[in-house]
């Protein structure tokens, strides 16, 4: 919309020279189409006379003035009415820009789909997995959320005299273990497993070690009070039953959940892995989500 | 010690004693060899009828008293009650899936919840 109408010379020059002559029939076909041009929606049919009264003396003045239209001719301005608005041009942007989307679009959702999973936990209103706490490793150190900011964590709740779900779920993890460092992307965050004793009154540190050792070196057994531990198995939403005040020597079970958590580097619940899961799936759901991580 | 309290000889040997002082959980070969005589002691229940082996206990004491004290010897107390809760509860589940089956219940995808796979 930015060019001025102007109207072809010779129309000018045929419209002046009418109205030096006060002659309206030479010009009253142009006067017509001209208006149509102006108020496409002026009917036709109107009487010719009235065309040529409305338009003031000073017709040239009357052109500047008039709406501004972005076409030079008035054959121009018809060809361009014959065809519409679509030209081969607009058609063409129009394929190239919907093929992008599709592709983006395409390339998007996979990659979605698993954000959508990993960040069900993440924002405000969500139900919370995890969680800081300070506990205690197998050597006696002290460990606390802060130690995994910056990895994957794998963590699992579990007890050393548990009978058999533990330990087949233990050696599963020391398999996850393996397969998933053997081929991580070299880009990712390192992977730290994590058991959790829901037993605290039997599962020392000493214990813990020995126990872990028999699985595999790199997991960190966590150990502490009763009390730090209910508090870290309400965090992470674990069944707790281990009774308060028993005895080292008794012999009991404990009740507990029995899924591997996935932790993101900054500490937030990405995933379950249960039993369902074998080793080798397991290890793949922890990869991708890996492979997906970006560094915030 | 033992469930039945019947003899004294019927109870696992005393645990390891880690450097804290307190006792370390069944190792590796301790749980197989538990396992093991669990597995001996249900194959001899299987054989004689005997799903409940705590409300049967009688009848159980009589026909697989030597896979009995077996179980007994190389398991834990808690570990023996557990896995003969365990038999009863495997048992009556597979009655359920079984009975759904016969009355026409499609199976859905996924698996049973915790043990589901255990020894079946």
């Amino acid at each position: 919309m930015s060019k001025v109408f102007v109207p072809s010379k010779n129309l000018l020059a045929t419209f002046s020279r009418a109205l030096r002559h006060g002659n309206p029939q030479p010009i009253s076909a142009q006067c017509q189409r001209l208006s149509t041009i102006t108020t496409p929606g002026l009917p036709r049919t109107a009487p010719q006379p009235s065309c040529l009264h409305s338009t003031p003396k000073t017709g040239v003045r009357t052109f500047s003035t008039s709406p501004q239209r972005k076409y030079k001719t008035v054959q121009e301005q018809r060809s361009r009415y014959r065809s519409g608005p679509f030209s081969w041009k607009a058609g063409l942007l129009f394929l190239i820009s919907g093929a992008g989307l599709i592709f983006y679009f395409r390339y998007e959702k996979a990659r979605m789909e698993r954000k959508r999973v990993a960040e069900a936990t993440k924002g405000v209103g969500r139900p919370k997995v995890g969680g800081p706490f300070e506990l205690v490793d197998q050597n006696g150190k002290p460990f606390t959320d802060g130690d995994m900011k910056g990895k994957y964590s794998l963590v699992y709740f579990g007890f050393s005299h548990c009978p058999d779900i533990c330990p087949e779920e233990l050696d599963k993890m020391a398999r996850m273990i393996d397969l998933v460092r053997a081929s991580a992307p070299s880009s990712a965050p390192p992977l730290l497993p994590i058991f959790i004793t829901c037993d605290p009154a039997r599962d020392t540190p000493a214990v813990l070690a020995t126990y872990l050792s028999e699985f595999h070196p790199d997991i960190i057994g966590l150990t502490g009070t009763w009390e730090q531990i209910k508090q870290v198995c309400k965090k992470y939403r674990v069944y707790f039953s281990t009774p308060e005040g028993v005895k080292p020597g008794q012999d009991y079970l404990v009740d507990h959940s029995i899924y591997f958590y996935l932790m993101d580097p900054e500490g937030d619940f990405v995933e379950a892995i249960g039993r369902q899961h074998s080793p080798e799936q397991a290890a793949s759901i922890i990869k991708s989500h890996m492979g997906d991580w970006k560094g915030k | 010690m033992g469930l039945f309290g019947l003899s004294k000889e019927a109870s696992p040997p005393a645990p390891k004693i880690s450097s804290d002082g307190t006792p370390i959980a069944p190792d590796r070969s301790q749980r197989a060899r538990c396992w093991e005589a669990r597995d001996a002691y249900f194959v001899c229940l299987d054989k004689n009828g005997i799903i409940d082996s705590i409300s049967e206990k009688d009848k159980a004491a009589k026909t697989c008293a030597a896979e009995g004290r077996g179980f007994e010897a190389n398991c834990a107390s808690s570990w023996v009650t557990y896995f003969k809760k365990r038999r009863v509860m495997e048992y009556q589940r597979n009655q359920t899936l079984e009975r759904l089956k016969a009355e026409g219940a499609q199976e859905m995808p996924g698996q049973l919840g915790p043990g589901g796979q255990q020894r079946s």
